[in-house]
This record gives structure tokens, C-alpha cells and sequence, in this order.
């Protein structure tokens, strides 16, 4: 157990034990190698099994809107968990004085389909020191410096420490390497439209329509989606061009103002579907329009959400 | 018959079989595998992967959509043509094969056929590759199947290094077979070792022995509240999942077709009625049918369980929940006894 983890569990006890949250929601062990389950500590007792590492790839501010508001919750947030979690607040998800953030300077989490594109899909053990990762298979043993396999949401982050956490435990670390993200978002927009359909079609055709994507986003809470709609039904029902195609656009489309680029979308995903391509460009399409940055905050409504008697545009008003 | 393919010979024999059927194989798709059609681009296979394909090959006789008829505004309507041209999947794990046989007793049984399956199973011969490295997360030796089971298979395949073994098992594997080398016995005794090793190196992944009696007389057990808790209530263990055939019947008017797509337990919408009520309104209720349905309703209907030990949710859970680890600790649930 690393010095981080004993501490954050060291305080998890702590919050439990003094009665001052209800859950405490964390990581515990993984079953099979490479994914660490979301886990919700109700006693101390529980702890045993208690882990933080690279490889959580969960954004844990999903669970916060299955609580009741009443419930007091704990929990571990890293950089982009506290943006979410700030966001809820303002979608008035829970009370902030209901939730106690725990907060890790963040160095980013391993992208598990990088490590088994490089090692294989089989893989027995993997062991995690500072800056470095080591993936064992039956017949091979792979090194990695920890940067070549970090999510490309996590390679780009702009804000890997917890903004707003009760508690911070651990030193600030470095920004990774933001101009990725404007580079990204350069790259799809400098394409020849035809270029960008054939990018965006080769993505959504391999789309199973689980909605991974959509249950493991914090943004997506809706009691309803607009694809599970019966009347009217808002797209197609099959895994055509046309069904695909839509779920995608609208899923990104409702996310504008809403994205942390937590990417816990793309590391959900079964079949390995690039998706922050698009929320990225709604992203800076925020941040350049209307200086908005999601999450930065717990109260400011995202532009598009925002109601204001002396709105700019005239329909309003 | 037992017969030899050797591995260079592999792309001129499907190039053969591909004269008489329409040849599917496990290729490179994305990131990943998939059956896909083989074109004959050799380099694309991918035979020595020792885990599945991604993407289950049930879709194969079950597509994700599927067409089941169209129909124009002066109220006629038609079906689709039947599937009945010869097909051929070469190189899918026995987990998957047997997965078929499962899913017989579904769309193939004595008071209903399902007329596209039918045509697809019955049009389509199948050449099982055994696995020699099962993985950490398969576990088809504790849900009654093995890594060289042969339920149906036309032909059993065994990779002995330097070629495969093949055995035929059927008539429809032996014309397959017919311009192949026989195996020699020191070839046939190569695979014995080879099937010995694989099934007995797989260790039991849960106690299958009382487990119905344990699910049956927990079912209204906090226990399904404990296990769904990291469940994010998404599709990926049940669509990946090869015995899985829940479906949905949609008419999709524009197109002026009706379609049948999968369907999932774990979205609430499959389970809510007309009138707005859910029965199973929480994913507490719809964990436990994933689990319920697998491991005692098909035990019920037709005396197997209906999960074939493949590990695909176990490896895609996107919150890494493990079906073998909420069977265990179902399976120590207090069954209580009821004296007569």
C-alpha cells in the first residue's frame, strides 16, 4: 500500500468512524487485473480492501446523484472528479454542505486499452511504482513509463488538482500538457468536412448502443434519455448509420458547457469509440466564446443553461 | 477423422472453403477482433489471441438489428429472404460454439423456431479452435463446458504447434475435411496431451454445487443491493455476452420496416410497461435477473446453466464488477431449511 493510499484511507476511517459522512465513495481491489471497482464504505470495517491507484478510471461524481440530498458523502476527488462534482452542485444535484471532498493531486490514469494494445488483452499482474508501470503476461513482462499510457483526456489535463476538496492530501502536480487538447481540437477542425464525417462515421459504426458511455459520464443523470424515448422517438432504434450517428451528436451536444473531459466516456467504451474529439472542440468552443471553463465553480451556470433578463440575444429579453 | 492443417496452408484453405461458403473468421477490427468476412487477407486473422473476440459471434445467427419485415401503406407486407447460402465460421472458442447450442433451446425449440435463426444455424458449419491458453478470466470448466468442448462443433481444432489438429465431429466437418492430410498417431497423441493440460489447468471459479438452491432462496436477499452498487447499469457485460438473447421488437416507420434489436435486463426501459410501472425499477432488481436468469431460470427451463464461462464481462466491465466473485459470495448466502 502506498504512502497516498494509507492516507486517504487513514482519513476515510476517520470520516466514518466520526460519524461525519454516510458513505465514503472510493476504490476497492479489482477482481480481475487492470479495473479497480467503485466502492461505497458505509463502516470502517470495510476498508480493508481499500485501494487508490492509476488504474481507477471511474469518475466517481457519477454516484453522487444516486444519493438522497440528505445523505452525507464522502468521497475521493481528483482534478476533474472536483469539476464534476462542482457542476452537480450547480445542477443542484446534492447540497455541498452534504458532500465531503477528499481531494488527490492527480497524476493521471492509465488508459487500459493502451496497456493491452500494447501487452495483449491478457494480461496477469501489473505492478505501479512512481512514473513507471510494469504489465506482466504468461509469457512476457512490458515496462512503461507511466506518460506513454496515460488517457488522452489525462495526457492533456489542464487542472489535475482538486479545486474546491475539503481536504487536499498530497503535493500539487504539474498541469500535463493542455496544448494537446488545442492541437486535437485544431487537428478535427482543420479537416475537409468530408475528412471529419469519415473520421466521426469510422468512429460511431462500431457503436453496440450500451451506453457505457452515457452511464458512466456524471453529466448523464437524466431519468430518462432522450434515446429511450418512445414517443417520440427522437432516433433510430437499430445499430444503423443513422441510430449510431445520432446517439453520438446528441450525447456530445448535451454535454456542451457540462464537460469536465473527465474521459471517463472513452474508457467506458466496449469498443474502444474516440469520443472527447467532439465534447473537446464543444469544450474550447466554451472557453473561447464564452471564457466558460465547466466545473471551474460551484455556482456559475454554463452559458447555455444561463437565463438572464438583459441577455444579449434579443428572443430573450 | 482426424486431419492436419498446416499453419502456412491456412490462407490457400480458406481461399478453398471460401469457393463453397461464405467464410468467417476472427480478424482484426479496430483495436481489437471480430468475425468478420474473411477476404482473403490472411495477415488480418487473428488465431493466436487466447482471448475472445471482442464482439460476441452470436451476432452471426442473432445480428444486433435485424430486418423481420417491411411493409407498404396499402397494407402489404413481406419478409426478408431466409439466410440459407452456405457459411462457415472457422476459429471460434468453444465458450462461443457451445453458446449456440444454448441458445437452440431459445429460438429452435420443440413449440417455436425462429425461422432466421434456423436458417442461419442449419446453413452454417462451425470449426471450433480449442484453447490451449485459457485466461485468467475464463471459467468455462465450472458452468459444465471446457476449453476443447465439442457441442456444436463440426470440427474440433488443436493447435499442436507447427500445424492444427483438426477432428471432425460431423458429416458436415468431414466434407470440410476431405482434401486435407490425415492426422498421424503421434499427431492425435500431441492433442490429447495438449486438451489434458488446458482442461486441467483451469481452476474452478465458483461452486456451482447448491448455487440455484442458494439464488432461489435469496432472492429478496440485501445482498442484491450490496452487489449492484458500483453496477453503472449499462449494456456492455449483456451485449457482449454470447448466451444473451434478449430482443426488442421496434417498428421504425420511416423506413417502413420492423426491426428486431438486442435488448438488455440491465436498461430500465426493458422492463417498464405501458402504463409506466417498472418491475424491476432499480438496478438491484436487474442485476439479480442478469445473475437469476443464467445461473437458475435456465437451469429451470432446460436443466443447464445459461452462461458458458467466455469471461467477456468480467474483462469489459467498465467498473470491473466480476460475475465469478458475486456467484461465490451467492453461493454462501444461508439457504434456510424448511422441516416438514
Amino acid at each position: 500500500m502506498t504512502d497516498l493510499e494509507m492516507k486517504l484511507k487513514a482519513e476515510a476511517k476517520r470520516l466514518l468512524d466520526e460519524h461525519l459522512v454516510d458513505v465514503f465513495i472510493g476504490f476497492r481491489k479489482e477482481n480481475a487485473p487492470l479495473h479497480p471497482q467503485p466502492a461505497f464504505f458505509t463502516n470502517s470495517d470495510q476498508l480493508d480492501d481499500f485501494v487508490y491507484n492509476n488504474l481507477c478510471q471511474n469518475n466517481l461524481a457519477k454516484f453522487l446523484t444516486r444519493y438522497p440530498h440528505e445523505t452525507k458523502i464522502g468521497m475521493i476527488v481528483r482534478g476533474c472528479e472536483n469539476r464534476s462534482v462542482n457542476h452537480l452542485i450547480v445542477e443542484r444535484q446534492h447540497p455541498r454542505e452534504n458532500i465531503i471532498m477528499i481531494g488527490v493531486p492527480c497524476t493521471g490514469i492509465y488508459d487500459w486499452r493502451k496497456i493491452t494494445q500494447r501487452c495483449g488483452e491478457e494480461i496477469s499482474d501489473v505492478e505501479l511504482s512512481p512514473g513507471k508501470i510494469t504489465v506482466k503476461t504468461s509469457k512476457n513482462q512490458f515496462e512503461f513509463e507511466s506518460k506513454e499510457l496515460l488517457h488522452v483526456s489525462c495526457a492533456r489535463c489542464s487542472q489535475p488538482n482538486p479545486i474546491s476538496a475539503d481536504l487536499v492530501i498530497g503535493e500539487p502536480v504539474e498541469p500535463k500538457d493542455p496544448a494537446r487538447a488545442k492541437r486535437q481540437v485544431e487537428t478535427f477542425g482543420g479537416m475537409t468536412a468530408k475528412a471529419r464525417y469519415e473520421w466521426f462515421t469510422h468512429e460511431s459504426e462500431r457503436c453496440i448502443r450500451c451506453y457505457a458511455c452515457r452511464e458512466a459520464c456524471p453529466m448523464c443523470y437524466c431519468a430518462e434519455c432522450f434515446v429511450d424515448h418512445g414517443a417520440p422517438r427522437w432516433t433510430e432504434s437499430m445499430v444503423s448509420k443513422a441510430g449510431m450517428q445520432t446517439w453520438h451528436i446528441i450525447r456530445a451536444f448535451h454535454q456542451t458547457g457540462r464537460c469536465v473531459d473527465c474521459g471517463a466516456c472513452e474508457r467506458a467504451c466496449p469498443m474502444d469509440i474516440r469520443m472527447t474529439y467532439i465534447t473537446e472542440k464543444l469544450n474550447t468552443d466554451m472557453e473561447n466564446e464564452y471564457q466558460f471553463i465547466c466545473g471551474m465553480d460551484d455556482k456559475t451556470q454554463p452559458p447555455f443553461a444561463a437565463f438572464t433578463m438583459d441577455d444579449k440575444t434579443r428572443f430573450v429579453a | 477423422m482426424n486431419y492436419i492443417l498446416s499453419r502456412n496452408d491456412i490462407p490457400k484453405v480458406l481461399e478453398m472453403w471460401s469457393k463453397t461458403h461464405q467464410v468467417f473468421a476472427p480478424q482484426k477490427y479496430s483495436n481489437f477482433s471480430a468475425f468478420l468476412p474473411y477476404e482473403g487477407k490472411a495477415e488480418q486473422l487473428c488465431l493466436e489471441y487466447p482471448h475472445n473476440t471482442r464482439y460476441p459471434p452470436k451476432a452471426l445467427f442473432l445480428p444486433q438489428s435485424e430486418e423481420l419485415l417491411s411493409y407498404t401503406k396499402d397494407g402489404q407486407a413481406s419478409e426478408p429472404a431466409l439466410d440459407a447460402k452456405p457459411k462457415l465460421i472457422f476459429g471460434i472458442h468453444a465458450c462461443d460454439t457451445r453458446a449456440m447450442t444454448l441458445l437452440d433451446t431459445v429460438f429452435d425449440a420443440k413449440d417455436y423456431q425462429d425461422p432466421f435463426w434456423k436458417a442461419r444455424r442449419e446453413s452454417t458449419a462451425i470449426i471450433t479452435l480449442g484453447c490451449d491458453e485459457p485466461c485468467s478470466t475464463c471459467f468455462c470448466t465450472t458452468v459444465e463446458g471446457g476449453p476443447f468442448n465439442r457441442q456444436g462443433a463440426d470440427i474440433i481444432m488443436t493447435d499442436i504447434g507447427e500445424s492444427f489438429h483438426l477432428e471432425a465431429l460431423t458429416p458436415k466437418g468431414e466434407n470440410l475435411c476431405k482434401d486435407l492430410p490425415y492426422a498421424s498417431a503421434a499427431e492425435d497423441r500431441k492433442v490429447s496431451n495438449v486438451q489434458e493440460k488446458a482442461t486441467s489447468d483451469m481452476p474452478k471459479a465458483f461452486d456451482t454445487e447448491g448455487l440455484k438452491t442458494a439464488l432461489d432462496a435469496n432472492f429478496d436477499s440485501s445482498y442484491w443491493e450490496e452487489v449492484q452498487r458500483s453496477c453503472l447499469g449499462c449494456g456492455v457485460c449483456t451485449f457482449l455476452c454470447p448466451t444473451c438473447f434478449c430482443f426488442d421488437i421496434a417498428d421504425e416507420a420511416a423506413r417502413s420496416k420492423r426491426y428486431r434489436n438486442w435488448d438488455t435486463c440491465m436498461f430500465s426501459v426493458y422492463s417498464r410497461e405501458a402504463s409506466g410501472h417498472n418491475p424491476r425499477p432499480s438496478r438491484k432488481e436487474r442485476t439479480r435477473q442478469r445473475l437469476m436468469h443464467k445461473y437458475s431460470y435456465w437451469v429451470d427451463q432446460i436443466g443447464k446453466i445459461g452462461c458458458t464461462g467466455c469471461g467477456r464481462c468480467v474483462r469489459y466491465c467498465p467498473v470491473g464488477l466480476d460475475i465469478r466473485a458475486m456467484l461465490r459470495e451467492a453461493g454462501k448466502l444461508p439457504v434456510e431449511v424448511i422441516h416438514a
